[in-house]
């Protein structure tokens, strides 16, 4: 009944003015007798086209929402389809999110279409993607899913704020395919509200070593979804700028990249390489004792010291850069006078490190407020259980 | 007191106490230092605690121990309790922590009463620190000794059952072997147990039942295999889990009716051997205990364990059906045969898979045998049919299988493709092309890369590629064409494709599919360069995979332009001549247009494909493109990486000005030195001249020629080139007046820095040839295709040389030490085996347009044309060619 309705809003105008047009066209209608026939045909035509919209719209109801590459048909129908799917994949979407709330994972088939739906949505977002302020700010979560939802109880739902996290979803906790979905179809839901960037653990051969592979093989008891996600994840931007301000990153800086354009350039639909500039984003840290460049003990990526932060915020007028990828006790912390942030918001990492986690708010003005959070009280430590065969041959 | 006659203090300072007792202003009174002993309390069956002052040896605390849980440890070295007889808390507080440990040991010799375990809980802890802390020394020793003198459990009795829980769950780690040897020894221990359990639950005791449910837990945790060998039998089995349903934390389970009556066991083949029967069975009920009843109690060591019973449960099954030579027989006579019903195939087919998914727990080499086996019996027939079939679960279970093949051995599948000319190949493609609805194509598409990929050994795997080429690209490719909107001005139908299957009836393949498709091409031209080379010069197929570009779906236009990367990636002269006369970047160039100033991945690509082209300087592209796309690129200027490529190309205009010089030297010295040569050169410059005239008069024209017939669809009629005078100042040469860019193409791809070289070659003898395809393969070392990633950074590097704001500790700004530093890395972190394969194809790649070149002068102008065709070469003409190509 509602997209009936939704349709007949949409008809009801366009039809009027094509009357309303007739009607003009009926008192300049041509004298001349072969001007007249190309005029008849010209009504006949457009008179056509609105049966035909009509029809469409009737039929759409039925129809499922599938791929949407037919662009043969005239606009003004393909607009109206888009329409109606868009609203019946909204309230599907709806309800995914809340399922997915629940800790209640996807099925395969859902998963993938999420999956697809994101790619478009992905696929339009830049290597530096730009982000809006206010907006609040997340470090690793790292498959904590009650965790997390400790984090939008602290920093607010969804769609009412912004949110950009700055990567490492999955591996190591328990609920890493929730957590990554539930991002994911927020992300599809608002894509300007939320901004996901890449880590790296978003990365095919770290996740099958950090518990995100056998956790895809554990529940869904076959690695499609892994395959799917995996997928999704070279798609994933790879740094963020707020208000041309800061630079948020998951990891840090690279001796390959010396200005924010030099990142456009990368084609991040790839799997994370050992080294080169897209590598150094996601595995670099921050290091005290460092002079310039050093050797990162992680085997990828550098440690910079704060001289190259001081450059490379000069040189791109950036305030100061934003970053996760470290276990900070106190949830965040602040690196080379302020030029530099840590935010961790996995709260008792891997369920056993006693850390607080921290979200970073900014305000229309990028006024400053972190928010500390603990680890969710109620959070099952347990692996959930697994559905036993009903049936065996062996 | 006798206590200290009876148990002698060895160490004095180890027994050394401090007594408190908490006072009515809530602080610690110190009531004195004193010794520690545990002995009976007088005139009484109790055990008690004494203390005697050190200095008057007068008792300073007489406890009587309590069976009560009333003792808490605190830090290391205090024990404290609430004592009922004083009515108030009291501490004792150990000069050291071992000190726990001899009270604990004292005790025990003095009475081997259970009940000492009450008191000694707290202690206990203290025991197995000091146990730890000194390893092998006397208190280890003592303790262990004293251990084995546990020398019988408690009779399995109900009044018995807090004491046998607590001998059970609280004995330390060493006590655990001790137990396990008791329960072990014991023959009837268990039967009691479930004895008792039965009554327990007949009675409904709950409290009991709890009790048994924590022993028969804590049994568990005592990780024994052989007491596992002993509750997993057939007859104790469901009781024990009758025992694990009555947590006290979780309400009640009915396991026993789950795994009785709603857990059916299919035997679609009658099993005869009633072991198997029986293990199979065993194997459920342990793997279900494993994953549904004890998920969360259980430990790293106790899943490992009864893992790896059901790994050898598995083996043994597995073993003893596949030696059963009637079970095999039976199975795949009752597959084939017409008279099955449907139902009935279904379910043997899932039973087909379970067998096949089990037998991984065999060892490498019979598993081998059985796929083997299995192959041979007719499998790969069975799962065509059933991949053809409408059940979706069917068709997954099918595909199940074979990915198990693949994974154990891709050649077993290769050799069936091979032989029997592929109705299943077929099938995989079309199932891979298929749209299943919500099914995943993603796998076939997996199991035809593990069939094409090089990189695994086996005698097939030409055939198996050959076919594929032949037979199913043509399909593919269409799949493409078909789904993508037609240009308008009718470049290409799509019946120009030479494909078996023209007639296949696809419609619009789902954008997934597509993107897929897109991934295996780029498989293919990182596997087989030189193959897929020939089949795409021949059939203008990338022309068609650049369709993708006109799709709605960005990630698509993204793939297409990633393929034709990973084609340039292989810097080969003879593609990238091909890109120039199709003027396939036309496509790209428009998609990236028409996306504006939209900063999106679409147009990273396409700047990671210019700035690779720019940073690699191929100069080919790079003068076609800036020739060609200029004005459509002008306005995009303002990118660092678009105007990069402007400058580059005017360089390098200007530097072939004056390389082409001293080449011309060069080669006048080269006449002086080769004059023996007159006549091959002769023919060289032949050659080029006439090749000059045909191409001076258009350049549609000469691609005509050159092509085959398939190219000739005039599509560069289409898209007219503009083509300026070339990066090289061609006028300084005096052999040829009218010499232009295009006789690069005719000859072969030997060529790196474009025409310059011609020049060169046309007095080069077949040393000098030799001696730059040698500099060639060693350049076939550099890391390509599969490890473009390294080279991408090696760029980087460059620039980050070139810059030098930044200084890198590890490896100086220098080109010339980072490039080793990669490549040694490269060859570390991705397989070896990968790169020599590389390499391989590298050399094949580079060896065969030469021979062509040798035999060329006993050829037509013509044949020599089509020489650089390889496949349309009469074999003859070459042995050693038409060995390496196929």
């Amino acid at each position: 009944m509602e997209t009936f309705v939704d349709v007949s809003v949409c008809a009801v105008p366009t039809w009027t003015a094509v009357m309303i047009n007739l009607l003009i066209r009926w008192s300049w209608r041509p004298r001349w007798i072969g001007a007249r026939h190309f005029w008849f045909a010209f009504i006949a035509l457009s008179a056509f086209s609105v049966c035909r919209r009509l029809w469409f719209s009737r039929s759409s109801k039925a129809e499922k929402p599938s791929t949407y590459d037919e662009v043969d048909s005239t606009s003004a129908v393909v607009d109206l389809r888009f329409e109606v799917f868009e609203s019946a994949k909204m309230a599907d979407l709806d309800r995914q999110i809340e399922q997915l709330k629940r800790c209640e994972p996807l099925t395969e088939s859902e998963v993938k279409s999420l999956c697809l739906k994101a790619m478009e949505i992905l696929v339009e977002e830049s290597n530096v993607q730009r982000v809006d302020a206010p907006v609040t700010i997340c470090g690793d979560i790292h498959g904590q899913f009650y965790d997390m939802k400790e984090l939008f109880k602290v920093g607010g739902d969804c769609p009412k704020t912004n949110y950009l996290f700055l990567g490492d979803f999955v591996d190591r906790g328990f609920y890493s395919i929730e957590t990554f979905l539930l991002l994911l179809a927020l992300k599809v839901r608002y894509p300007d509200r939320i901004t996901l960037i890449r880590g790296n653990h978003e990365s095919r051969q770290i996740t099958q070593v950090y518990g995100f592979y056998d956790e895809c093989l554990r529940k869904y008891g076959s690695v499609n979804v892994w395959r799917y996600c995996t997928d999704i994840f070279d798609y994933l931007s790879l740094s963020a700028l707020i208000e041309n301000k800061i630079f948020s990153v998951h990891g840090g800086l690279s001796p390959a990249i010396s200005t924010l354009d030099q990142i456009r350039t990368i084609d991040r639909k790839q799997e994370v390489p050992h080294d080169g500039g897209m590598c150094d984003l996601m595995w670099s840290d921050p290091e005290d004792v460092v002079d310039g460049w050093g050797l990162s003990p992680r085997g990828a990526g550098f440690l910079f010291g704060s001289s190259v932060v001081t450059s490379f915020n000069h040189s791109n007028n950036i305030d100061y850069i934003c970053r996760a990828h470290q276990l900070v006790m106190e949830g965040y912390k602040w690196m080379f006078n302020n030029q530099i942030v840590t935010v961790w918001s996995a709260p008792n990492y891997c369920y056993r490190c006693g850390n607080v986690a921290a979200i970073l708010e900014l305000n229309e003005n990028l006024e400053k407020q972190f928010r500390v959070f603990e680890a969710a009280p109620q959070e099952s430590r347990g692996a959930p259980v697994k559905k036993p065969p009903p049936d065996y041959f062996l | 007191m006798s206590s200290q006659d009876a148990a002698p203090n060895p160490i004095n300072s180890t027994q050394r106490v401090k007594v408190y007792r908490l006072n009515e202003n809530g602080k610690w009174d110190d009531q004195g230092t004193g010794h520690v002993t545990v002995d009976y309390v007088e005139r009484s069956e109790d055990l008690g605690l004494s203390v005697i002052d050190e200095d008057d040896n007068e008792t300073l605390l007489l406890h009587r121990i309590s069976s009560d849980d009333i003792y808490r440890k605190q830090e290391d070295t205090i024990i404290s309790w609430r004592d009922s007889d004083l009515s108030t808390e009291v501490a004792l507080s150990f000069q050291e922590t071992t000190g726990c440990s001899y009270i604990w040991l004292v005790s025990y010799r003095v009475n081997q009463t259970w009940t000492i375990y009450v008191v000694c809980k707290g202690i206990c802890t203290l025991a197995h620190l000091a146990v730890s802390l000194y390893g092998s020394n006397s208190i280890y020793e003592t303790f262990h000794s004293v251990n084995t003198e546990l020398r019988e459990l408690p009779p399995v009795e109900l009044s018995n059952l807090p004491l046998i829980l607590k001998t059970v769950v609280e004995s330390g780690m060493a006590d655990h072997l001790r137990v396990t040897e008791l329960i072990l020894h014991d023959q009837f221990f268990f039967r009691k147990l479930v004895e008792l359990f039965r009554v327990c639950e007949d009675l409904e005791n709950i409290d009991d039942l709890h009790l048994i449910f924590r022993i028969v837990r804590g049994i568990i945790l005592l990780n024994s295999s052989q007491i596992f060998e002993k509750i997993f039998g057939d007859e104790l089995i469901m009781d024990i889990i009758g025992c694990l349903e009555y947590d006290p934390e979780v309400h009640h389970v009915h396991h026993r009716n789950i795994l009785k009556d709603q857990v059916v066991f299919k035997e679609v083949i009658p099993i005869k051997d009633p072991v198997v029967i029986s293990k199979i069975h065993q194997t459920y009920r342990v793997g279900y205990l494993k994953d549904v009843i004890l998920p969360g109690a259980s430990d790293e060591p106790v899943l490992a364990n009864l893992n790896s019973i059901i790994h050898s449960n598995n083996a043994i099954v597995v073993s003893l059906l596949k030696d059963d030579n009637s079970f095999i027989k039976e199975l795949f006579a009752s597959l084939k045969s017409p008279t099955t019903s449907t139902e009935s195939k279904k379910t043997l087919i899932h039973f087909l898979h379970e067998f096949c998914t089990l037998s991984k727990s065999l060892q490498m080499v019979h598993q081998l045998r059985l796929f083997r086996d299995l192959g041979s019996g007719g499998i790969f027939d069975i799962i065509a049919d059933i991949l053809q079939s409408t059940d979706k679960k069917l068709v997954s279970t099918g595909r199940d299988i074979l990915i198990l093949f693949m994974n154990l051995d891709p050649n077993i599948l290769r050799s069936h493709v091979s032989l029997q000319e592929g109705v299943l190949f077929g099938v995989l493609v079309k199932s891979m092309l298929t749209d299943f609805g919500d099914d995943t194509h993603c796998q076939f598409f997996e199991i035809l890369r593990t069939l094409l990929d090089q990189n695994t050994s086996g005698p097939q795997k030409d055939t198996v590629v050959e076919i594929f080429y032949e037979k199913h690209l043509g399909q593919i490719i269409d799949v493409i064409t078909s789904s993508c909107p037609s240009n308008g001005d009718g470049q290409i139908d799509s019946k120009s494709v030479s494909s078996d299957e023209g007639s296949m009836s696809q419609t619009r393949a789902k954008p997934e599919t597509l993107l897929n498709i897109c991934d295996l091409l780029c498989f293919c031209v990182l596997q087989h360069p030189y193959r897929i080379k020939c089949n795409f010069l021949l059939n203008n197929v990338i022309d068609k995979v650049l369709y993708l570009t006109r799709r709605r779906e960005k990630y698509l236009v993204v793939a297409a332009i990633r393929f034709v990367k990973t084609l340039i990636s292989h810097s080969d002269e003879h593609l990238m001549n091909h890109f120039v006369e199709n003027n396939l970047f036309k496509p790209i160039v428009d998609a990236f247009v028409a996306n504006g100033d939209r900063y999106n991945l679409l147009n990273s690509v396409v700047l990671d494909l210019f700035e690779y082209i720019r940073k690699e300087n191929l100069k080919v592209l790079l003068k076609y493109l800036v020739d060609t796309f200029w004005i459509q690129l002008a306005k995009f200027e303002g990118l660092s990486s678009i105007s990069a490529l402007k400058v580059q190309y005017d360089q390098s205009l200007e530097s072939t000005g004056t390389s082409s010089s001293g080449s011309l030297l060069d080669k006048r010295k080269r006449i002086d030195e080769r004059a023996l040569e007159k006549e091959e050169e002769d023919y060289f410059n032949e050659d080029s001249r006439e090749e000059d005239s045909a191409s001076a008069n258009t350049d549609t024209t000469n691609n005509g020629e050159s092509l085959p017939p398939v190219l000739a669809n005039g599509s560069l009629s289409n898209h007219p080139t503009p083509r300026s005078s070339g990066l090289v100042d061609y006028d300084d040469d005096e052999d040829d007046d009218n010499f232009s860019p295009r006789p690069i193409k005719s000859k072969s791809d030997e060529d790196e820095l474009g025409a310059e070289y011609v020049l060169k070659r046309k007095l080069a003898s077949k040393e000098e040839l030799e001696a730059k395809r040698l500099q060639r393969s060693m350049k076939g070392l550099k890391p390509r295709g599969v490890l473009k990633a390294l080279c991408s950074n090696l760029s980087e590097a460059k620039k980050t040389a070139a810059t030098a704001t930044l200084s890198l500790p590890q490896s100086d700004a220098n080109d010339d030490s980072v490039k080793p530093n990669i490549e040694e890395k490269g060859s570390l972190t991705s397989s070896d085996q990968t790169q020599t394969a590389e390499i391989e194809n590298h050399n094949q790649k580079e060896e065969v347009p030469i021979i062509i070149f040798a035999d060329g002068s006993n050829e037509t102008v013509d044949n020599r044309d089509r020489g650089d065709e390889f496949p349309l070469l009469p074999p003859n003409s070459s042995p050693e060619m038409a060995v390496r190509g196929s």
